[in-house]
């Protein structure tokens, strides 16, 4: 037989086309649909050949909140991947979502109401039934509500998004009446908040990586952990493996972001505002300023000033700020900061990000400021490819029941009177600290939600020390699925399932400027006699004599669905439950929405008014005392309308929380009211500026492997992050006369730790680093080696378990200490020496 | 695949999407009267022997109402039965380490309508037959070369790539694993040419195409 070539096959090709093309040769296909070319989304028992069923959900394990698949077999969920659909994470989910699987079958889980048998933190405890533990806690609120002090119910939380925070927030709190609701943002990145909010208004920053041709990251480790992570990083790897654009990193430490950026610029802790300000004063003077975008600028305190006036304004300001002065203060060269500054100003787009690493220290707002700038004068905001504001879902939802009181509130939520000039987002390390100092009054009924107060914010043994302490708290309530730190502390524990089992909507920014409307939905029916939350609040409620209007986070969701427009057209709620994710498939991005002209007769009604000092237009009935302006008057931000510029109205960058107008404000009157500097500047950190021989900067970070504080108890990723040792510089660890392994202590003004070190030139001189996540002294057999009191037996997992160590806490040596615009815990700031132990 | 000839590729492409899509049809069942008037013709038929389908006189000279019945007892012994017959389905003939062959319903069938279905396809509600039947493993290469075709006209470099990637998984973990024994046995036990060419055709057509994936791949 001749050999066949591809000649051969065209000849048989055409033939079959020719039979193919007859009719009445067939009777029908086999397969139908069209091929989608990434696999997923479908999955199989290896042990019975079964189709799995494929549930639709979201992740809750870090606040990008991931659309997800589960895979569900004979009642057990087995399996959780990426949802393909979906324009945020387009079809991939990390270990950590992976892992939730641990989290819903963690055999340390509280699956019945507990209640503290023994002395507070002892470790004893008695089941309850549920109808005893919310008699008991229905009991104690209508009580406090009876009399009046609604307030004296402290409810904070770590983590409540979407339809979690309407239904228990908006719904539950509000129409019981306390206002005394505390979160976490000042231990997370409020500074980031504040200082957008102080610029550009709404906070949540977007990188269009996308669009971009130019990244330059201070400090954010995004391609590892990120408050939208997987939707981001993978854009970042897109742009940086497929167009190959640029993206250089400054960091402290080789993380794993620098390490995979295109060049990592080591730079001194809390310096690279210093960076950047000089990088905006070389593209000034080099006069590579985005001239049309100076025209939303605001860069001096009189709101018609010309573009000419705002441009001297800032050069004058700048004029202090050289490469050579920032390359003293951050030990960044000079001709490097130089060439990056004119790189990044001549690349269109280009796009400026930064995270923590600029954010948890004591000049965070300010840090935030300054890159804003550096964004704002290269007109690298809130366009393709470059610093956009956050764009996500907006649901419509049932409010709850329509007559709510005025609500009241203890002012223990931000920090010391005088401490913090815009607590926006509250200090809520500083809650412990006032309910001791008890001068602004204290909670009788402290209950946290996903919130691990203890472990979480700084100086652990404070908060363990007022937690445990019945006179400043005299009852205390935990909702929590795990016997953690803070738990064991708690007089009442309500367990609440994980979010695999429980219901919700979701909103968290898209990447691509187009919102996406997701739900998340339990993949089984909650564990034991775990329950919802939010169903219990519906019973709270109702038991109080206030029902909400729903019963159930099941039925809020589905109403919330049947009203939304888009998802209700697609199938409300049917359709959510079926395909998980929405989208409009013909929506636009959304870039410069600030250029978007405010109507005529928006301007014309009732109670709009214009602001001469600010050039804001403003609907003045927003405000009780109207007369004391827009900046002054309390709340005027709500009643915003648009902004003059020459004239016209736009929209501007509408305010959030402050009363800033609606330029893009470099020059912040609001800043000059508390004293401050109004256009961005650099404050150096006051404990670094007087450091002693052999004192070291303390820094953390995170993994990509485990979330801040809330997975260590997932033996799939603990496997795999178990350890944490001080990373320390070879230079440093010389003159310490320590090497890799060796027991060091690292002691601060709050306390010690000891720890083991690990030599490497993965970070700069003079600091230590130790990452969060680990060293938990509770949280079940994987965090910590000891079992929880309600927990099982030895599970199947414990034999696997090869590992020995827990790793080591930093936050017992990190003091809780604001920033003084925001607010924000410096994680990042703590001075401490490192010895031998 | 920068030096590749776009145009030639898209007809390529369409080539052995029209070659797997009548191999599918020629096994789904017994020819219909249009399509045995087709496969007569003598285009046809001199490609055949180029493949190495040599076909008997008989084939070309039975009344064609008589060839028409003999071809459909011919499909029921062969692949049907009763009896010893050749069951066209891959989880048969498919040896695996795991010793999860030789029966129907077999660890193959789940692994290739998992496979199918995880591109997106799925199977239509009224096909009766088993998920792994070579008729249905022809005609998912059918519907993969017409989506890669696609992707050739619309100059999508991603989408030919993952298409070429899909095709060569496909057959080098189906039916390139069974199709030669498969062949054999039906060369063996056919009393009609007609079936021992196609079988014979359809061993070496995936044997080159094989070679065509990988070639192109790289």
């Amino acid at each position: 037989m001749q050999k066949i070539t591809r000649r051969d096959l065209i000849k048989l090709g055409v033939a079959s086309g020719v039979v193919l093309a007859t009719g009445g040769i067939f009777k029908g296909n086999a397969l139908a649909g069209s091929i989608k070319l990434a696999a997923g989304n479908k999955d199989f028992s290896p042990k019975t050949g079964v189709e799995r069923k494929m549930i639709p959900s979201a992740c809750w394990s870090c606040v990008t909140r991931d659309s997800m698949i589960g895979f569900v077999e004979d009642g057990r969920l087995v399996k959780l991947e990426g949802q393909l659909d979906s324009i945020r994470g387009l079809g991939k989910l990390c270990s950590k979502g992976a892992a939730g699987i641990n989290q819903l079958y963690d055999p340390g889980r509280i699956l019945y109401p507990m209640k503290r048998a023994g002395k507070r933190g002892e470790g004893k405890w008695k089941r309850i039934s549920w109808d005893d533990a919310l008699t008991e806690l229905t009991g104690r609120l209508k009580k406090l509500r009876d009399e009046g002090h609604p307030e004296k119910f402290m409810f904070h939380y770590g983590r409540m998004k979407g339809s979690s925070s309407k239904i228990v927030k908006s719904a539950f709190l509000s129409t019981y009446g306390t206002k005394t609701i505390g979160n976490h943002t000042s231990i997370c990145e409020v500074s980031k908040w504040t200082g957008q909010e102080l610029t550009w208004g709404k906070h949540y920053d977007n990188w269009d990586f996308d669009n971009t041709k130019f990244v330059l990251n201070f400090g954010s480790g995004c391609l590892e952990s990120h408050t939208n992570s997987i939707p981001l990083l993978q854009r970042l790897v897109a742009a940086m493996v497929e167009r190959n654009v640029k993206c250089v990193t400054f960091d402290v430490r080789l993380s794993n972001t620098a390490a995979r950026s295109t060049e990592w610029v080591p730079i001194r802790p809390g310096t690279d505002g210093a960076v950047a300000l000089a990088m905006c004063k070389e593209i000034m003077d080099a006069g590579l300023y985005d001239k049309e975008f100076f025209k939303f600028i605001k860069a001096t305190p009189n709101p018609n000033a010309s573009t000419d006036e705002k441009v001297a304004a800032l050069k004058k300001h700048l004029a202090p700020y050289t490469p050579e002065w920032a390359e003293k203060i951050s030990n960044v060269p000079a001709a490097k900061i130089k060439s990056l500054a004119l790189e990044f100003a001549k690349t269109k787009p280009a796009c400026v990000i930064n995270y923590r690493g600029t954010a948890a220290h004591y000049n965070g707002t300010e840090n935030e400021r300054v890159i804003q700038m550096l964004a704002a004068i290269t007109g690298n905001i809130d366009n393709p490819g470059g610093r956009c504001r956050g764009v996500g879902a907006k649901w419509k939802y049932p409010k709850g029941p329509k007559k709510k009181p005025k609500g009241k509130k203890l002012k223990i939520l931000d920090g010391f009177p005088g401490t913090v000039a815009y607590p926006t987002h509250h200090v809520s390390h500083q809650v412990l600290k006032m309910i001791k100092d008890g001068k602004a009054g204290r909670p009788e009924v402290y209950m946290w939600y996903c919130y691990t107060p203890v472990y979480a914010n700084g100086d652990c043994q404070e908060n363990i020390d007022i937690m445990k302490d019945e006179s400043l708290i005299p009852y205390s309530v935990c909702v929590n699925a795990y016997y953690d730190e803070s738990a064991a502390l708690a007089d009442m524990i309500l367990p609440n399932p994980s979010y695999l089992e429980w219901w919700d909507w979701e909103d968290m920014v898209s990447p691509t400027q187009v919102p996406e409307y997701y739900i998340r939905q339990p993949f089984v029916k909650p564990l034991g006699e775990s329950r919802d939350f939010k169903d219990v609040v519906c019973d709270l409620a109702e038991r109080m004599g206030f029902p909400l209007g729903f019963k159930s986070a099941e039925e809020f969701v589905r109403m919330s669905c049947e009203k939304t427009p888009g998802v209700k057209e697609a199938g409300g709620f049917e359709y959510m439950k079926k395909q998980g994710v929405w989208h409009d498939p013909k929506a636009k991005p959304k870039y410069f929405e600030y250029k978007k002209e405010v109507k005529g007769e928006d301007l014309k009604k009732e109670g709009v008014i214009f602001d001469e000092a600010t050039g804001v237009y403003w609907n003045s009935k927003k405000s009780k005392k109207p007369d004391a302006g827009y900046t002054k008057a309390k709340n005027a931000y709500k009643g915003y309308v648009g902004q003059k510029i020459g004239d016209k109205v736009y929209k501007g960058f509408k305010p959030d929380k402050v009363n800033k107008s609606g330029y893009f404000e470099l020059y912040s009157e609001l800043l000059k009211i508390k004293g401050k500097q109004p256009l961005p500047n650099f404050v150096p950190i006051p404990e670094h500026e007087k450091m002693g021989a052999g004192d070291l900067i303390l820094t953390t970070y995170k993994v990509p492997v485990q979330i801040h504080s809330r997975s260590a108890n997932c033996k799939w990723l603990t496997e795999m992050y178990h350890d944490n040792p001080a990373k320390i510089n070879p230079k440093t660890a010389k003159g310490l006369g320590i090497k890799t392994g060796d027991k060091i202590k690292v002691k601060s003004k709050v306390r010690e730790i000891t720890t083991t070190a690990e030599v490497t030139e993965g970070i700069i001189p003079g600091i230590v680093a130790i990452s969060h996540h680990l060293g938990h002294w509770e949280y079940g057999r994987y965090a910590s080696g000891k079992k929880s009191p309600m927990a099982t037996d030895n599970d199947s997992g414990l034999k696997e378990k090869w590992w020995k160590t827990y790793g080591v806490h930093p936050n017992w040596i990190i003091p809780n200490s604001p920033d003084p615009i925001s607010g924000q815990n410096r994680y990042m700031d703590t001075v401490c020496k490192v010895t031998k132990a | 695949m920068a030096h590749i000839d776009r145009t030639e590729m898209i007809a390529v492409a369409r080539h052995r999407s029209d070659i797997y899509g009548l191999l599918a049809v020629l096994y789904r069942q017994e020819p219909t009267r249009d399509l045995l008037k087709r496969v007569r013709g003598p285009q046809f038929l001199e490609v055949m022997s180029q493949w190495g389908g040599e076909l008997d006189d008989d084939f070309m000279t039975r009344p064609e109402d008589a060839l028409l019945e003999e071809m459909a007892v011919e499909y029921t012994r062969l692949f049907l039965g009763p009896g010893k017959h050749v069951s066209p389905h891959e989880s048969v003939h498919h040896e695996r380490e795991d010793g999860q062959w030789g029966q129907l319903w077999g660890a193959s069938t789940v692994e290739v309508r998992k496979f199918i279905e995880g591109t997106g396809l799925r199977y239509e509600t009224k096909y009766r037959g088993l998920p792994d039947h070579i008729g249905v493993e022809l005609e998912f290469l059918e519907a993969l070369t017409r989506r890669e075709e696609e992707a050739w006209e619309q100059d999508d470099e991603e989408g030919v790539r993952r298409c070429l990637d899909v095709e060569r998984r496909f057959l080098d973990e189906h039916l390139f694993r069974w199709v030669a024994p498969f062949c054999d046995k039906v060369i063996a036990a056919a009393e009609l040419s007609f079936y021992r060419s196609l079988a014979s055709v359809t061993k070496r057509f995936i044997e080159f195409d094989r070679q065509e994936c990988l070639r192109a791949e790289s």
